[in-house]
């Protein structure tokens, strides 16, 4: 039982312990609301920031949703969000119904929706990598094209 | 069928059976259900975990990382099986730790050191999969059907 007990402290101090260089936002992004803001790695206008601001909110009104991330890159959009628990079951007709809606409402953009933790975790991390001064647009360009490439692998 | 047991037993042997039911110890029922439950749901809390830990650390997804999920468990579980701790918490809490994926490491390696002394390959070896192999077997063979039955769906245009 000892044993147990020890291995158990192990994971968690473990995962305590890695994570000091990260910032605290990403940090908590898997276990609680984090609410990050529409990132824009595009022509810094007027129309594209209302533009993320709109998808945001056109996201973030579903009831089944409670923290939405967008990320515009130069050809594709990112659109993740959290499903609450009991809705769980439902993920692949919310995924359906939102890319729907946003094909329907911005019939301009190309959109890659998940519901994936990971996919969100990554776009906050590169919200706060964006905030750097020294990240260029082009590197977010590349993570963002990666990220995307993530959430078509299957397992 | 317990009266129809009961019928041709012999008058000696009903009255034993009485006695015997009288002494025999009640199963608590509620406490073992109630520990089964909390050291199931532990092992489970602590495979989210894990989950978690390979989705934050390593470029796994939500849909790949329960492969190297599963596979941790297991391996604590063999672990524990190993260092004689696993038997007390399967003493303890009962189905709540042979239900969960550990229990199929704790089935493994406990197969594996009971036949140890028979040898390396007749005995632990032959017996090691003793009580997993049906596992395995009827696991691999139920989602051979279940992948048929998806790839005609999908075919289909069903799914």
């Amino acid at each position: 039982m000892r044993i147990s007990l020890h291995i158990v402290l192990f994971i968690v101090l473990g995962l305590a312990g890695c994570s000091q260089n990260e910032s605290k936002e990403s940090e908590l992004a898997l276990i609680k609301k984090t609410d990050p803001n529409p990132v824009l790695i595009d022509e810094n206008t007027k129309g594209n920031l209302d533009l993320v601001a709109n998808i945001k909110e056109a996201i973030a009104s579903y009831k089944e949703i409670y923290d939405v991330a967008v990320v515009k890159g130069k050809k594709e959009t990112l659109v993740v969000y959290k499903v609450k628990h009991l809705q769980r079951f439902h993920m692949k007709k919310i995924e359906k119904k939102i890319k729907e809606k946003l094909e329907k409402k911005f019939p301009d953009e190309k959109f890659t929706v998940s519901s994936d933790y990971k996919i969100f975790l990554e776009a906050v991390k590169l919200n706060e990598k964006m905030q750097k001064l020294d990240y260029s647009e082009k590197k977010a360009n590349k993570r963002l094209k990666e990220i995307i490439k993530l959430k078509q692998e299957m397992a | 069928m317990a009266d129809k047991k009961k019928k041709k037993m012999t008058p000696a042997q009903q009255k034993y059976q009485g006695l015997q039911q009288k002494h025999e110890l009640k199963r608590p029922i509620l406490k073992n259900c109630l520990r089964a439950f909390w050291v199931g749901g532990l092992i489970c809390t602590i495979g989210q975990a894990v989950t978690y830990f390979y989705i934050y650390f390593f470029n796994f997804t939500e849909q790949t990382a329960g492969n190297p999920t599963v596979a941790t468990m297991v391996f604590f579980s063999m672990l524990l099986t190993g260092f004689g701790v696993y038997d007390h918490l399967g003493q303890y809490a009962g189905a709540g730790s042979a239900v969960p994926v550990t229990g199929f490491g704790n089935a493994v390696i406990s197969a594996a050191i009971e036949h140890r002394t028979e040898g390396f390959v007749l005995g632990v070896g032959g017996n090691m999969f003793k009580l997993a192999g049906s596992v395995i077997l009827f696991g691999v063979f139920s989602a051979f059907v279940v992948a048929l039955i998806k790839t005609i769906l999908i075919q289909w245009g069903v799914l």
